[in-house]
């Protein structure tokens, strides 16, 4: 009934649909509060804007990911689908990119800038944080599988046939 | 006659519309090659030193001297690895489209040039993305997490940053301009090899 190609299409999108969700989950619902030198604070992904970034970056690409695993297979549109599958793997590199530098940072710290890493006051918030990382990788690993499976299928379409 | 006809068909598809788009491709991978190599060098010689006077004993001021260099932050190394990379990449493919046509591996020239455009474009867009959050911390500091922004103090440092920031982003777009069009060369080669 359904071609096995078009399965395996499926299944991958619906992997990388199911990645960027849990990262905009993961990041979007971590908080704690503790306590730095006798001063409590609340650490919240909206604390820095590269984590900002990370959530509205992977929430298009839910977006979009979501809106693609309706696609009817014969349409024109997969052509579009290539193209943008390109754009959208170039926003998540961006975004996990960008949230790991403040990542690094808020871990290690940075002595010569005086800056002293948070994660050890914070520890729920920092693993949440990694955990939403990971998500994100697994997503951006499954849509680069998905563009070299596009532009496989597109290259060899007498093989169908066959 | 018949002959004739499809050795027409065959000279006109391959040589008489890519010729213009082949000068074009060239002239973009020239100016983003350009562009990275500009973010490469600006930011590797980034560096400031300024002198603070800390204490003044007697009449002998005691001085420390901090240094700003763009190795202390690993992102910025990530960007000047990321840069100098695709800097490489393009000047590579620049070579081969000028002097290396007939290099090819059981024709695959293409699809090897598209994917490592594209494994470019992903290399520059998370060395871009990363320096501009850790520049953007550095100049407006981070009140929550205590961290103190450090431009009012480097300024020099900071706006050298910035102008390699701004360099590898326009590069970013001309080497996805670059490899859209290497996708598109891709796809609609003639497929006339193996039929």
């Amino acid at each position: 009934m359904i071609k096995p190609k078009r399965l395996l299409s499926l299944l991958l999108r619906f992997i990388a649909f199911g990645a960027t969700l849990a990262a905009v989950i993961l990041m979007a619902t971590s908080h704690e509060k503790g306590t730095f030198f006798a001063v409590s604070y609340e650490a919240k992904y909206t604390d820095t804007p590269a984590f900002k970034y990370f959530v509205i970056a992977n929430a298009i690409v839910t977006v979009y990911g979501f809106l693609v695993l309706f696609l009817p297979p014969g349409s024109p549109i997969w052509r579009l689908v290539l193209a943008l599958d390109l754009v959208f793997i170039m926003l998540l590199i961006s975004s996990i990119s960008a949230a790991m530098a403040i990542a690094q940072v808020g871990k290690n710290g940075n002595p010569r800038a005086a800056w002293l890493p948070v994660c050890d006051q914070v520890t729920k918030f920092c693993n949440q944080v990694t955990g939403a990382l990971v998500a994100g990788f697994i997503a951006l690993i499954t849509y680069i599988i998905l563009l070299l499976h596009s532009i496989y299928n597109f290259l060899n379409p007498l093989f169908e046939k066959a | 006659m018949g002959l004739q006809n499809e050795e027409k068909l065959e000279l006109g598809c391959s040589s008489s519309q890519p010729r213009s788009k082949k000068w074009v491709l060239l002239t973009v991978r020239v100016i983003a090659f350009l562009a990275t190599a500009t973010a490469t060098l600006v930011m590797a010689l980034n560096k400031e030193t300024k002198t603070l006077v800390v204490a003044t004993v007697g009449s002998t001021p005691i001085k420390l001297t901090l240094t700003a260099k763009f190795q202390h932050t690993p992102a910025f190394v990530f960007f000047v690895i990321a840069n100098g990379m695709a800097s490489f990449h393009n000047l590579l493919m620049i070579m081969v489209e000028l002097f290396g046509q007939k290099l090819d591996y059981k024709g695959l020239r293409l699809a090897m040039i598209a994917i490592l455009d594209m494994t470019t474009v992903a290399l520059v867009s998370g060395g871009a993305s990363a320096a501009t959050f850790m520049a953007e911390v550095g100049k407006n500091g981070n009140s929550h997490a205590r961290w103190n922004k450090i431009c009012d103090k480097f300024e020099t440092f900071c706006d050298r940053g910035g102008v390699a920031i701004i360099a590898s982003s326009a590069g970013l777009i001309l080497m996805l301009i670059i490899s859209v069009m290497s996708i598109t060369k891709l796809l609609n080669k003639p497929k006339s090899i193996s039929s």
